[in-house]
């Protein structure tokens, strides 16, 4: 039908944040051992216990094996062909803003993400993370204020090292899976948020990723925690230039929320996601997971992915503590050969632990989109209930979504709903809104948000336009 | 001992291949040995409870009438007057000795050749660990043909054996514009396995309702059953099936539409109890538009049990316009009782409604104090919502099978 | 005073159309002139609500042969929202329901392209808000609606004045309102009905699409066809409808019986 290929074509559109950075950076020789190791530790000027972590989390990578289990074919990536060490030529983290080398300012103003004084986003402070290193954080003597700390993991390692042994690896241990042992031993930077006791973060938080050589392995570490009654909400964006091979990515995150207190994640993944033959591209292979320990907690994840070749993510919540809630509201759209296996797991340990999820598949060309999601209830999780609902929508007869919920049941005081859909853009619904006068791509998009909106209104107000913005980029294009 | 170790001398104790399934015998006997047992590596056995499985290859397979001694001690309900039984006790070829109506007809040596195993390798499944289990064992067969456009009802009647081992093999081609109701039923005995293979070929313009009464004896008794049925253009297939009763069960009901257009009803019920493990895994594939399935699997776990349900649908580029629909339904029953479920649907054409479901609960607390508050005691309470649950799935079966008491078993069982 | 000749707004000529390759239309002959009103009346499956989908550009209903002509221009070429941005409105007989999209937003969209076409400023959102409260009093509609997301559980009769409300927004030359009465009581009929007529000027017209009578009974139409296997067989004043009311279709067979017999 010619109405799917002229919605194909909408959806698809030239990657706008593909091109490089001309800067010097500082890499070490590509290849993994444990010297390359200690260089690195070295390289950051790390403490003792941070080396020995990083240590044990390789001696586990060594003996585990790569996984293949998704049926993603995909070919493997070379190891010892990586660097592991990358940074823009300038000396440790700068203590002013004016310091840092205008080439970056000027590409992270060129990402729509202004970091200088003047230009930078009114209620949201940033940290911009350029290849392996954290290049500014703003807004952070304002934070202070509150007894918020938001810097660079490299910078809370040297500043404030007993919370990072407390919590670091507690929630994703060093040999959860393959790609988190990998980050474990060799990670380089990433973000780090703490929110004391009672405290309301006064601004949303931000952590902005660019990889911008082509070998190195982006490998970035983010903990955030939430003492007990405090609230943060984080976001995170994402993007790296047009190369024709395929750049790893493998982040770890953890969340702690201890009792009454809330962490809302929100993540625009706008990765390279390779040429439309499928050349290139990152894989984004994440582990991401937060955990409810205290009582009330709450933990909600959000997220946007619309680029990568491959992403492979279920960022999850233990629901650890009594009375605890987990949510986690996706999009996933993909396009051309991109490959997207994406779900949450939601594990229900304590009493009367809620979660919710809400997943919104689109695939259009040959991309393969599925939802893979676990929801777990524990003997010990009475009185706990979720409600799961996963819907996909399909453009072209090309693409394909799968959806895979993992239902377990160990609690017979306990509720479990699941709801699932497939569909594709109602020709209806479109003559509809093209009868009262709205052109064909408009109301492909305005139809493709509608389809959306459960997981948009969760989205934080500054971000909710950022990812409608996005999504109709990527739905932007020439009508047939 | 390990489970590869158990498996080859399971296929050292089985006598040479032989009789006119020798071939299909070592196309088994190879996968087994080649690929061994399935571990929980494996995502098709991932919950499978190995030590169970292990203990269905214990049990000496029959293979010559001479091991069958043990009489039959079943009481049979009485058959129905227009519904043919035939029982298959493994002391004689299944086909010789039975009186069949006028529309079904034994397949010819050409015919069999012709059809037998095509079935199961168009599903074109990985390891198949459960087909190889039967192929490697079973030296009879029981081959039917109903004739085209004859109206017809059938019983087939499984008993297993005490301390053995038993491998039934079946292939049912239902020609052009038939109509077969059929009832089968397993029974099980203490200490005993069965284990099935069934292939059906629904040719078009076929309407075939299936019942499928599967109880087990619960000391140690198992069964592991594939049924592999292709339909046809314009075919109508309803499969209605109940398990219970089972220490450990599997029943892989795979269904495909080689052409589409055809309509697919797929009605489960598993009730477990004590420390049983009874699991469905399904699979629907749809090869071409227009299809239709409307499936809902009921589980019901209870004590110790674990009941599991993986429900696959495929529904390729070719299979435009289809519409299918999956539900699956659990009461959790008690705190040591375990209920997985897993809807798994993949998708390449687009303009296909598909939509698939699943809760999982407890009887529900306002309904039960609605009738409580009515003067109904508990466990009658009980016992009237675990029926309305049950009659989803019952009421589609043949009227015959209220003769086998299932439901007043399956209500007893649950509530003590 | 303008005194010239009414200018012709709609002109179809010896329309056939067929949907899903059944053809449905079979010579629809029709014209239309500015200020006024007509009404299409006939049975279930005799094309009435065809020919408003095609003339509105439904993508499922392909033109076999013939012309529609919109103020002197051949529109058939036209895509569906370009059709609605010269002026030309469907109201739906089952508007459909779209989950997600904001009422207001979708309104202020159609209105702005529609506003743009006419040369017109587009207006913010503040601006609109206070265009379609105003437009809302009309149908006498709750502004609560606005905020819901597209027809989405509204009730039969509030999809209809949701229909109405598109059309006080549009300001269509021409209006095709296809059994817009259906499944009203006689409130919500009344609301509709005073809302077309408050909405009919005399540079537009309109058409009813409708079944019963009863719609005629709140707006008078200047000419009412009678439509039967996807023909426009007989075409009179308000007594027609009047007729048809009293004797049922049976009658109209009857005429039609007699004529052929006549020849």
């Amino acid at each position: 039908m010619n109405q799917t290929n002229t919605v194909e074509e909408i959806v698809s559109q030239p990657y706008k944040y593909g091109f490089i950075t001309d800067i010097e950076t500082e890499k070490i020789p590509k290849g993994l051992n444990e010297d390359v190791i200690k260089l690195i530790s070295k390289k950051k000027k790390e403490p003792e216990f941070l080396l020995k972590f990083r240590l044990r989390a390789y001696e586990q990578w060594l003996r585990m094996k790569e996984p293949d289990w998704s049926g993603l074919n995909y070919s493997k990536v070379d190891y010892q062909n990586l660097v592991y060490y990358a940074a823009p030529k300038q000396d440790i983290k700068k203590k002013s803003l004016d310091e840092v080398d205008p080439k970056l300012l000027e590409t992270f103003d060129k990402l729509g993400i202004p970091l200088s004084e003047q230009k930078r986003l009114s209620n949201v402070a940033v940290d911009a993370v350029f290849d392996s290193v954290s290049i500014a954080t703003t807004y952070k003597e304002k934070l202070a204020e509150h007894g918020v700390i938001f810097c660079s993991i490299s910078e809370a390692i040297n500043e404030y090292p007993d919370l990072i042994e407390k919590y670091m690896g507690t929630v994703v241990p060093i040999n959860d899976n393959f790609f988190a042992a990998l980050n474990s031993a060799v990670f380089s930077d990433g973000s780090f948020v703490f929110i004391p006791k009672g405290i309301e973060c006064p601004m949303e938080l931000s952590s902005y990723f660019r990889i911008n050589s082509g070998d190195t392995g982006q490998f970035e570490r983010t903990l955030i925690i939430a003492e007990e009654s405090s609230s943060v909400s984080y976001l995170e964006g994402c993007t790296a230039p047009m190369f024709d091979t395929n750049t790893l990515h493998a982040a770890v995150v953890e969340l702690v929320a201890l009792d009454n207190a809330s962490i809302k994640y929100s993540t625009v993944q706008n990765w390279y996601a390779g040429n439309e033959k499928g050349i290139g591209g990152i894989y984004n292979f994440v582990t991401k997971r937060g955990e409810c320990r205290g009582k009330k907690s709450k933990i909600s994840w959000s997220q946007v992915e619309t680029g990568s070749a491959i992403t492979w993510k279920y960022p999850s919540c233990i629901l650890q503590g009594d009375n605890s809630i987990g949510e986690f509201y996706s999009i996933a759209l993909t396009n051309n050969f991109q490959k997207a296996d994406t779900g949450t797991k939601m594990i229900h340990i304590g009493k009367n632990t809620k979660s919710k999820i809400v997943s919104k598949g689109i695939s259009a060309g040959k991309s393969k989109n599925s939802y893979r999601g676990l929801v777990s209830i524990s003997p010990s999780a009475e009185g706990s209930r979720n409600y799961s609902q996963c819907d996909s929508m399909l453009i072209g007869d090309n693409a394909s979504a799968n959806t895979y919920p993992y239902i377990q049941s160990k609690q017979p005081q306990s509720n479990i709903e699941h709801e699932a859909s497939t569909c594709r853009i109602s020709e209806d619904q479109l003559f509809y809104l093209q009868s009262r006068g709205i052109d064909f791509e408009e109301s492909v998009s305005m139809l493709i948000s509608g389809f959306c909106s459960d997981v948009f209104n969760e989205l934080p107000m500054e971000f909710a336009s950022e990812a409608d913005k996005l999504l109709a980029l990527k739905l932007e294009g020439s009508v047939g | 001992m390990k489970s590869s170790a158990i498996c080859r001398e399971w296929l050292n104790s089985l006598p040479p291949t032989q009789g006119y399934l020798k071939e299909e015998q070592s196309i088994g006997r190879k996968l087994l040995s080649t690929k061994g047992m399935p571990s929980n590596k494996d995502e098709a056995w991932r919950l499978c409870n190995f030590n169970r499985l292990n203990s269905f290859l214990s049990l000496p397979i029959i293979i010559n009438k001479k091991d069958f001694t043990s009489k039959l001690k079943y009481i049979l309900p009485e058959k129905e007057k227009d519904r043919e039984r035939i029982i298959i006790n493994l002391t004689e070829n299944p086909s010789k000795n039975i009186n069949l109506p006028n529309g079904v007809e034994k397949l010819n040596d050409i015919e069999i050749k012709q059809n037998l195993g095509k079935i199961v390798k168009l599903m074109n499944i990985k390891n198949d660990i459960s087909v190889g289990l039967n192929q490697a064992s079973s030296s009879e067969l029981l081959a039917l043909k109903v004739k085209r456009n004859m109206i017809e009802s059938l019983e087939i009647v499984i008993p297993s054996i005490e301390k053995k081992s038993i491998s039934t093999r079946i292939f049912l081609l239902i020609e052009e514009g038939a109509k077969l109701d059929l009832l089968q039923v397993f029974l099980g005995n203490k200490n005993s396995a069965q284990n099935h293979l069934m292939e059906i070929k629904v040719e078009s313009n076929v309407e075939m309702t299936h019942g499928l009464i599967s109880m087990g004896e619960e000391k140690e008794s198992s069964s592991i059953c594939t049924l592999a049925v292709e339909q046809s253009k314009n075919s109508k297939y309803s499969l209605h099936s109940i398990h219970h009763g089972w220490n450990y069960a599997r029943f892989e009901p795979r269904i495909i539409q080689n052409e589409g257009e055809a309509s697919t009803i797929v009605k489960g019920l598993q009730v477990t109890k004590s420390k049983e493990q009874i699991a469905t895994h399904s699979l629907i594939r749809f090869e071409g538009p227009n299809g239709k399935l409307d499936q809902l699997q009921k589980a019901v776990a209870s004590e110790y049990s674990h009941c599991i349900f993986n429900g696959s649908i495929e529904v390729p580029k070719k299979a435009q316009k289809t519409e299918a629909a999956q539900l699956s339904r659990n009461l959790l029953l008690s705190k040591r009782a375990r209920i997985d479920t897993k809807p798994e649907l993949e998708i390449v054409a687009d303009d296909v409604r598909c939509t698939h479901g699943a809760t999982v609960s407890q009887l529900q607390d306002e309904e039960l104090f609605y009738l409580l508050s009515r003067g109904i005691d508990n466990e009658h309470a009980n016992s009237l919502l675990l029926k309305g649950y049950y009659d989803e799935i019952l009421s589609h079966f043949p009227k015959s099978a209220g003769k086998w008491n299932v439901i007043e078993k399956l209500i007893k069982d649950i509530i003590k | 005073m303008n005194l010239s000749t009414p200018e012709t707004i709609l002109s179809i000529q010896d329309l056939h159309a067929s949907v899903e390759d059944q053809q449905i239309l079979y010579g629809v002959n029709l014209l239309i002139k500015e200020g006024e009103i007509h009404a299409i009346m006939g049975r279930n499956g005799s094309g009435k609500s065809t020919l408003s989908k095609v003339i509105a550009g439904h993508p499922a209903y392909k033109v076999l042969s013939g012309s529609i002509n919109f103020k002197g221009t051949n529109i058939l070429e036209l895509a569906p929202e370009e059709r609605a941005r010269v002026g030309i409105f469907l109201g739906f007989q089952y508007p459909v329901e779209i989950p997600g999209v904001s009422n207001l937003e979708f309104l202020r969209v159609a209105t702005n392209s529609r506003r743009k076409e006419l040369l017109k400023n587009e207006l913010d959102t503040f601006e609109f808000e206070d265009l379609v409260k105003e437009r809302l009093k009309i149908v006498e509609m709750d502004p609560a609606f606005l905020e819901r997301s597209v027809n989405e559980g509204f009730s039969g009769g509030e999809k209809k004045r949701n229909e109405i409300l598109q059309m006080a927004l549009l300001e269509p030359v021409i209006s095709i309102l296809d059994e817009t009465d259906s499944g009203l009581d006689i409130d919500a009929l009344r609301i509709v009905a005073s809302g077309i007529n408050k909405l009919s000027h005399p540079n537009s017209a309109t058409i009813l699409i409708t079944h019963y009578q009863r719609l005629l009974n709140e707006i008078t139409p200047d000419f009412v066809h009678i439509m039967a296997d996807g023909k426009i067989i007989k075409t009179g004043n308000k007594e027609l409808a009047i007729d048809l009311e009293k004797s049922g279709y049976d009658f109209i067979d009857k005429n039609t019986k007699d004529k052929e017999l006549a020849k």
